[in-house]
């Protein structure tokens, strides 16, 4: 029950920080090769993107898997947009074609949000009624799994941030919620959970952060 | 769902050609590398076949880099024979390269390359590495062609675990994989991730009545439980050779495909030896030497043993075995002679081990083994004659003379060969020493005979020349002996 192996871990990596509009965003550069993003909102603090990079594999460069936050996906699949920076080479953005796979649109969609009090989990594309889903804590698989009765979602989601503090997840912080498609799970953070936030706002405010993007633009503009 | 209409025939046996060798499928050897009379299709050999499976076991061990082992003994007493034995002991995992001294003689390449490339070809690399795949039985599967016949194929598919259920868009090249595969609604299927690889694992249970007809090597799994998509850690066996290809060239892992590999520079290859090594050291990576086969190693000339030398010197290279069925005779682009035509140096760091010429017996083994290969059946009389031509002339010109006779034995609509189909594939086709006995006696009339004072300098230049059939080598050895 306690948070200090992440702690300690996220004080051995080397942190880079920058302001860009209402964001900071830190780059974390783990000894053990693995790099870690994160987006906090400046007025509330709360993370709002957090994504990994996980050391180089045989063949191609390393994609960012994002744990936290919108994937900034591309409705319009066929326009063969430029890849987005955060979104790597997911096969997403190739041009139409020329990706080998990919879930199509209509298949539900999973995405993950923090708030001060709670962690939020929305599946969209999910047309069937509530009492059709079945949520539960799995406390052996450290993760939240949802299942439906007539088999055609399963997803065991994973709680990272729970097992950062090393407490597993609880069946009574679980609340859910439909609407418009949408599954929406929320878990009520626990007293350590938001403890051990704090302690890394904490651990935040003595890195450096660089200029504005927003300042030197217009410092360059007005050259 | 127009695919289910047309039930293809799938899971035939495959018709295999029959070669030389392919009788052997091991060693025949016993857990204390003792060797059996007659096992795995080798025969007699004994001595060089328990040599052959220390060095086996030593290559599997693979902790000794850059061994060399030379197979002596005079034609057909099966050194090749013992090489693919020692391929297939290995198994699939090991790589085991093969090779003919004379293949190393291109245009396109220069010889040290030809002879790295074997090398590096030779040792493999085990690489773990986790990927993201999606494993569930396909629910239904659509592929779309435009009608013009070309342009952009749409498809789509539905996969299904025991749990969920998900559609997905193929992209273009998938589905070229999927068409390929014949994969189709009730399959079991894996696709990984990064690569778009499908791999059929087989049938549903669930679909196991839906035709009559299944072929015996239809295997029938259960559908997968849980999520479509998983991460496995999976294990890649690529050789040295692979990953400098893929490095080297902006083409990628193509030119592995289009065999247009060029030079490899140097320095592509001493970056990936580090990388492995790194990659080792991190435990993401192990190597595993394998073996380099060169037959006919008396073609290679003084440079490439020169090369050899220093190659084998590196903690990279494979265990190297070399056959040869010369004698004392002169070092290929040198006057010097030299044991096997190998340099006393490079001889030094081999050990050496001979095979010696069949006795009767086992030759009418081995004779037994190729009749029941080529699906002939001979009278034990047939097969008694054919030992004797066998002893008198070759073992070769014996085998050929199973699949001539099984001819001329079906062709008067009879199953079993017996001695009058082997005494007249004797008239009919000559042995080497009755031809050569022929062109004796009637030299003068045949074409350019007037040259025939220059002998032996014809005879040095033929020694040097390009690649040639075996027996014909058999006949020039003999020759040489006279």
């Amino acid at each position: 029950m306690s948070y200090e192996n992440w702690l300690n871990y996220l004080q051995s990596a080397e942190k880079n920080s920058m302001i860009s509009g209402k964001l900071r965003k830190v780059l974390y550069k783990f000894p053990d090769g693995r790099q870690m993003a994160e987006e906090y909102n400046m007025d509330t603090g709360v993370v709002q993107r957090r994504a990994w990079r996980k050391c180089k594999q045989l063949m191609g460069e390393p994609e960012w898997e994002i744990e936290l936050g919108e994937e900034p996906r591309q409705l319009n699949f066929a326009a063969g947009n430029k890849p987005n920076p955060a979104g790597g080479g997911d096969a997403d953005n190739m041009a139409a074609g020329e990706f080998t796979l990919r879930e199509s649109n209509t298949a539900p969609l999973l995405t993950k949000r923090v708030t001060k009090k709670n962690i939020e989990w929305r599946i969209r594309n999910l047309p069937y009624p509530i009492d059709v889903y079945n949520v539960r804590a799995d406390a052996e698989q450290r993760a939240i799994i949802v299942r439906t009765n007539n088999k055609k979602y399963y997803k065991v989601i994973p709680v990272p941030e729970l097992d950062r503090c090393s407490i597993p997840p609880v069946q009574a912080n679980i609340s859910t919620h439909h609407q418009f498609n949408t599954l929406i799970i929320t878990y009520q953070k626990p007293a350590i959970l938001c403890e051990m936030e704090a302690q890394v706002l904490l651990l935040l405010k003595n890195v450096e952060t660089e200029t504005d993007m927003d300042d030197l633009l217009k410092g360059l503009l007005a050259k | 769902m127009g695919e289910t209409e047309k039930i293809e025939v799938r899971d035939i046996t495959r018709i295999e050609r029959i070669g030389a060798h392919s009788h052997i499928r091991g060693l025949g050897l016993d857990d204390v590398l003792e060797a059996r009379a007659v096992s795995q299709g080798m025969v007699g050999q004994k001595d060089a076949r328990r040599a052959a499976g220390v060095v086996v076991q030593m290559v599997r061990e693979g902790k000794i880099a850059g061994r060399c082992i030379l197979l002596a003994g005079e034609p057909s007493t099966g050194k090749t024979a013992i090489a693919v034995g020692m391929a297939q002991a290995l198994g699939t995992e090991t790589p085991f390269t093969s090779m003919s001294g004379s293949e190393i003689y291109s245009l396109e390449m220069s010889k040290t390359e030809a002879l790295s490339q074997a090398l590096r070809k030779s040792i493999g690399v085990r690489i773990k590495e986790e990927t993201e795949i999606i494993e569930g039985e396909v629910v239904e599967i659509q592929i779309e062609r435009p009608a013009t016949g070309t342009g952009q194929k749409v498809g789509k598919v539905t996969l299904k675990t025991t749990e969920m259920e998900t559609n997905y868009d193929l992209g273009n090249k998938i589905i070229e994989c999927f068409m390929k595969e014949k994969i189709q609604a009730g399959d079991v299927i894996t696709i990984d991730k990064a690569s778009g690889k499908v791999n059929k694992l087989g049938r549903s249970f669930t679909r196991a009545r839906d035709y009559d007809a299944t072929g015996a090597q239809t295997r029938f799994v259960q559908c997968p439980e849980g999520e479509l998509q998983k991460r496995k850690e999976v294990v890649h066996t690529v050789t040295l050779h692979e990953i400098d290809v893929i490095n080297s060239r902006t083409h990628g892992f193509l030119a592995l495909f289009s065999g247009d590999t060029g030079e490899i520079k140097q320095e592509v290859r001493d970056q990936i030896n580090n990388k492995v090594l790194e990659w080792r050291e991190e435990g993401k990576a192990e190597i595993n030497p394998g073996v380099l086969f060169i037959d006919e190693v008396h073609m290679l000339d003084i440079e490439c043993f020169s090369y050899l030398n220093r190659a084998l010197e590196s903690d990279m290279a494979p265990v190297v075995v070399m056959a040869t069925n010369r004698g004392i005779t002169r070092i290929r682009g040198t006057n010097y002679r030299s044991p096997h035509g190998i340099p006393i140096d490079l001889l030094d760091r081999m050990i050496i081990i001979r095979t010696v010429p069949y006795t009767e017996k086992e030759v009418k083994e081995i004779l037994k083994i190729r009749c029941e290969e080529e699906d002939c059946i001979m009278h034990p009389d047939a097969l008694t004659i054919l030992t004797r031509i066998a002893t008198d002339t070759s073992l070769r010109y014996a085998i050929q003379l199973i699949t001539t006779a099984n001819l001329v034995c079906r062709r008067r609509k009879a199953t079993e060969v017996n001695t009058e189909d082997v005494k007249k594939v004797y008239s009919l086709f000559l042995d080497e020493n009755r031809s050569s006995k022929i062109l004796k006696e009637y030299q003068d009339d045949y074409m350019f005979s007037e040259i025939s004072e220059h002998e032996e300098e014809a005879a040095a230049v033929a020694g040097g020349g390009a690649k040639r059939r075996l027996d014909t080598g058999d006949g020039d050895a003999q020759a040489m002996e006279h």
